[in-house]
């Protein structure tokens, strides 16, 4: 899922750089005292969970945990986000640093929009609705990362759907993994940390 | 700040590290390309730094100049190999697909090293100055680079292994440092400003 050096043409990474940078000031604008430990455990959590790989498939792919992530933190995902890939790019070579940029879009952007459209549902009751979207959350969150990368491979692959439909057939393990352990997490979380599901975004609902 | 300190913060801290102790022969998410020279042929190993190989992936070698001189795939033990094409420095690279790219260098010493003294090459020593020997003094080399071929191809393929070993512990536990450290400066320096509002 990390975009290495060499591979984009310009373009690319300044619009990735661009919505990247937009992204974070959103992020950085939204965080106060309280989210502030929240995003840093949620960061660490992300970079070290691409070191848990999964040998499925005909690649090599590894948990990216955006979708919960983007449930908690909503926009803060962006800088959290941002903060891993660059440790990540810089310990251990994943990535580069001039794909920082696209590489935080496309992890970053589809937990916001996880974040949008089921923080609604995760705060229900645990009913069928609760479980369906929190199961969809983890998993819609990585299908989006892929067909992210697929766009931003474009302008380098031969053809969008061939290289989406093989990222997409790469993570199908890593979705169900993910889908699952959001749902855990949230269901624990519920029990015991209700609040943290609240509070989110920088703004209070109550 | 009292409820986050309280209860949630020290189990998750906890399970990362219980993940960085069951992951410690981590596995990881990057494409690498290890080339090296045997005799007049270049050979290339490619793997993503978790140790699985990469089956049927572009290799490309462009010379010195930036040209493409050749380009093949790896085959299903992730390796490729070709007879030096030209003395110049190889510049290999690994396209792995989605996103991932590796390369390797080698530099023109490395090709003439072992190419340049072909037998029959060069003329024999008439004689050494330590007395009569049965062989000439670029037989014996030749001898000697032959069998010395033979025994440093497990070592480098060692290097290749660790060429692509996944990150260490210590840079895990750096990386998860540095974050909180972040965390330290960014609490620091709001509840200061809440303090002198």
């Amino acid at each position: 899922m990390h975009i290495s050096e060499g591979v984009l043409s310009a373009p690319v990474l300044v619009a990735g750089a661009a919505v990247a940078v937009a992204g974070i000031s959103v992020g950085l604008r939204r965080m106060d005292t309280d989210n502030i430990p929240k995003v840093a455990v949620l960061s660490s959590a992300f970079f070290v969970a691409s070191l848990i790989h999964v040998p499925l498939g005909p690649a090599s792919v590894h948990l990216i945990l955006n979708g919960i992530s983007g449930i908690l933190l909503g926009w803060l995902s962006f800088p959290s986000i941002f903060i891993a890939l660059t440790l990540q790019a810089i310990l251990f070579q994943f990535g580069g640093i001039t794909t920082l940029g696209v590489n935080t879009v496309v992890m970053a952007l589809p937990a916001v929009i996880c974040f949008y459209l089921f923080r609604v549902y995760v705060r229900r009751d645990n009913g069928f609705l609760f479980y369906a979207s929190a199961f969809s959350c983890g998993a819609l969150s990585v299908f989006l990362s892929c067909i992210l990368v697929a766009a931003a491979l474009i302008s380098t692959e031969k053809s969008f759907m061939t290289v989406a439909k093989l990222i997409v057939v790469a993570h199908l393990p890593i979705m169900v993994i993910e889908g699952i352990m959001t749902l855990f997490c949230l269901l624990f979380l519920k029990k015991v940390r209700p609040e943290l599901l609240e509070y989110v975004n920088g703004t209070n609902p109550q | 700040m009292e409820r986050i300190r309280n209860n949630y913060i020290f189990p998750l801290i906890l399970a990362l590290f219980s993940v960085v102790a069951v992951n410690s022969s981590a596995l990881a998410h990057r494409a690498t390309i290890f080339g090296w020279v045997e005799g007049d042929t270049v050979l290339t190993e490619s793997k993503f730094s978790g140790g699985k190989r990469l089956v049927n992936s572009e290799v490309r070698v462009f010379n010195s100049k930036g040209e493409e001189i050749l380009k093949g795939r790896t085959d299903d033990r992730g390796e490729f190999s070709f007879k030096i094409p030209e003395m110049t420095d190889l510049q290999i690279v690994l396209d792995a697909g989605m996103g991932h790219r590796a390369e390797w260098r080698i530099p023109e010493a490395e090709l003439r090293g072992d190419v340049d003294v072909m037998p029959g090459s060069v003329k024999p020593v008439e004689s050494s100055p330590e007395g009569p020997t049965l062989l000439g003094r670029e037989e014996v080399k030749q001898i000697v680079e032959d069998s010395l071929d033979t025994k440093l191809r497990p070592i480098a393929r060692r290097l290749a292994e660790m060429e692509e070993k996944g990150p260490s512990v210590t840079e895990i536990l750096g990386g998860i440092g540095y974050i909180f450290g972040l965390m330290g400066v960014a609490l620091y320096f709001k509840s200061r400003g809440k303090n002198n509002g």
